[in-house]
């Protein structure tokens, strides 16, 4: 792991490039979403770049960027559709859990609640289909390093701007 | 090893049958080397070598001559390596040294079975049964020396020059042999980078199991380092709990991004962060830290020009009247007292800066344009916000 202070500043430094860039190619009165979408999505090309594609999470971030373009209602038509198949999986896959209920043991039950959550947790990271069991605990490790440390400077910005819009609030 | 057995398979045109009655003979010798070495307990290079001699005597007959002496070559090693590195005491009668000829043997019989397949119906009806007598007599024997060399450790040591096949079968064959002793084993090949595993009693030891044991001590030890980053994570036991106390922390850790790029797109109602506004970050001694010097240069007279703002126009107690009319329109169900509050005490926590008139009422202008053109919810509005700087302001403190 680098220094962390150096991860922030270099984050930052993509993310204000990044910015600039946005704001010069689109149009200068966006929506409210509009502009939120696309604070998110550069914070999050800008910490995945900072880290350099050493990690799939990073790559992953990267490529869906690239392939989705920066319409975010694709990805949430997408997420609907992805949620409403597993709803569908859920839901043929109940009745086959009552039924092997009866039979099932202790270690049964608790490895089949660790396999809920790893999937679980594989939705949560982006790219997270991908990776095996082994890496997925490294890769989180590294994701919520990588959040933290953009959460941070997120929030400096944050309350730099206010203070710039009104200083004394 | 393998090479060269091939090269005897392919090269000399022997029947099956006689090396079938090569394997029975060489089966008949171990079994001669087994009883005598139970029987009486020589020392083991008097065994082996007698053994060896056997083997020598019958190969020649039906065996090529260019292939045995590698062989022999690796007994030897296999005899000569283990003492030195496990056993230095002489007297007594070790047994591992015999157990690891013993492990040598049953690979050589593997490898060798595989080359032909018309041989491997002769020859693995006699390995299993070489290996059960050996296992049975390794086990007799490490029993009866245990009271002896408790600390030592079994050492496999793998032929150098071996191939792979080779290798695995004798390093499998060292785990069967382990299997049942209650000695912790140490299975180790002279691989630049072996592993270490270590095998309790009662755990399986096949090639398979060993590598799904180390993969999960890797997992649970990445586990452990999440445990540490995870707040709230350390109290709680099972992997279970600890995957959903990570799930949870992602999430909220994913919603706080959504939430902060929301409060910017909030704040900021063009989406151009211009440096020398990111510079007035200085106000804050801890964000300073975080800029790098490099930035500073395109916008330097800017940055300059606002630090001296900064520097002479301190403000005190007594804030302009227009100003705080201002921040009346902008936070509407704001009373005044209580903005009134909010600015002394900030004035009192911070070393706030203050603008230019104008340049206060083109922040203010747009702010509110960009509020009643774009806020959908009440979430962002100035009411909320000035409690939110101040709490964050206090966070920073």
């Amino acid at each position: 792991m680098r220094n962390q202070r150096s991860v922030k500043q270099e984050f930052l430094r993509k993310w204000i490039t990044g910015l600039r860039r946005y704001s010069c190619d689109e149009k200068k009165n966006m929506s409210f979403l509009e502009r939120k979408k696309a604070i998110k999505l550069s914070a999050d090309i800008a910490m995945a770049s900072t880290r350099d594609k050493t990690t799939r999470w990073s790559q992953a971030l990267i490529a869906n960027a690239s392939s989705s373009g920066d319409t975010l209602t694709g990805s949430s038509k997408n997420n609907s559709s992805r949620s409403r198949k597993k709803m569908l999986m859920m839901r043929r896959r109940r009745p086959k859990v009552k039924s092997a209920k009866k039979e099932m043991s202790a270690s049964c039950i608790a490895k089949r609640l660790v396999e809920k959550r790893t999937r679980k947790l594989k939705n949560l990271l982006p790219g997270g289909e991908s990776i095996d069991e082994g890496c997925l605990v490294e890769e989180t490790l590294d994701y919520i390093e990588s959040l933290r440390a953009q959460i941070e400077v997120m929030r400096y910005l944050v309350t730099a701007s206010q203070l710039i819009i009104n200083p004394y609030p | 090893m393998l090479h060269c057995l091939n090269s005897n398979a392919s090269g000399s045109e022997m029947t099956v049958l006689e090396r079938q009655r090569a394997t029975i003979k060489w089966q008949h010798n171990n079994n001669h080397h087994q009883g005598y070495s139970s029987s009486s307990s020589p020392s083991p290079s008097s065994s082996s070598s007698i053994s060896l001699v056997q083997v020598q005597s019958s190969s020649p007959t039906c065996l090529a001559a260019g292939a045995w002496p590698k062989l022999d070559n690796n007994f030897l090693m296999g005899f000569t390596s283990s003492p030195s590195s496990g056993f230095p005491l002489p007297p007594p009668p070790p047994p591992t040294t015999s157990a690891a000829s013993f492990d040598l043997n049953s690979a050589i019989s593997r490898t060798s079975s595989c080359p032909l397949p018309s041989l491997a119906e002769g020859k693995e009806t006699t390995t299993p049964n070489n290996k059960r007598k050996t296992d049975k007599f390794h086990n007799t024997k490490v029993v009866a020396s245990d009271n002896d060399n408790k600390d030592k450790r079994v050492k496999v040591a793998a032929p150098n020059d071996s191939a792979t096949v080779g290798k695995k079968g004798t390093q499998a064959c060292g785990d069967n042999s382990n299997k049942d002793n209650s000695k912790v084993s140490e299975v180790q090949n002279q691989k630049p980078d072996y592993i270490h595993v270590r095998a309790r009693r009662g755990q399986a030891t096949d090639s398979h199991s060993l590598a799904e044991r180390v993969r999960r001590e890797k997992i649970s030890e990445r586990m452990k380092f999440l445990q540490d980053l995870v707040p709230g994570c350390n109290k709680i036991t099972g992997k279970a709990g600890m995957l959903d106390e990570i799930i949870n922390y992602v999430q909220s850790l994913q919603r706080q991004v959504e939430f902060l790029s929301m409060k910017l797109a909030a704040v900021n109602p063009r989406l151009d962060f211009n440096m020398d506004d990111l510079f007035t970050r200085e106000v804050f001694p801890a964000c300073a830290a975080s800029f790098p010097a490099i930035e500073m240069s395109p916008n330097m007279a800017n940055t300059a020009s606002y630090l001296h703002f900064n520097s002479s126009q301190q403000i005190d107690a007594g804030i302009n009247p227009q100003d705080i009319s201002l921040r009346r329109t902008i936070s509407a169900p704001v009373s005044a007292p209580e903005t009134f509050l909010d600015s002394s005490c900030f004035t009192q926590t911070l070393p706030s800066s203050t603008w230019e008139g104008d340049f206060q009422n083109l922040y203010s202008v747009a702010f509110d344009q960009a509020r009643a053109a774009s806020f959908p919810s009440q979430l962002f509005t100035g009411l909320l916000e000035p409690s939110n700087l101040k709490m964050e302001m206090e966070m920073e403190m």
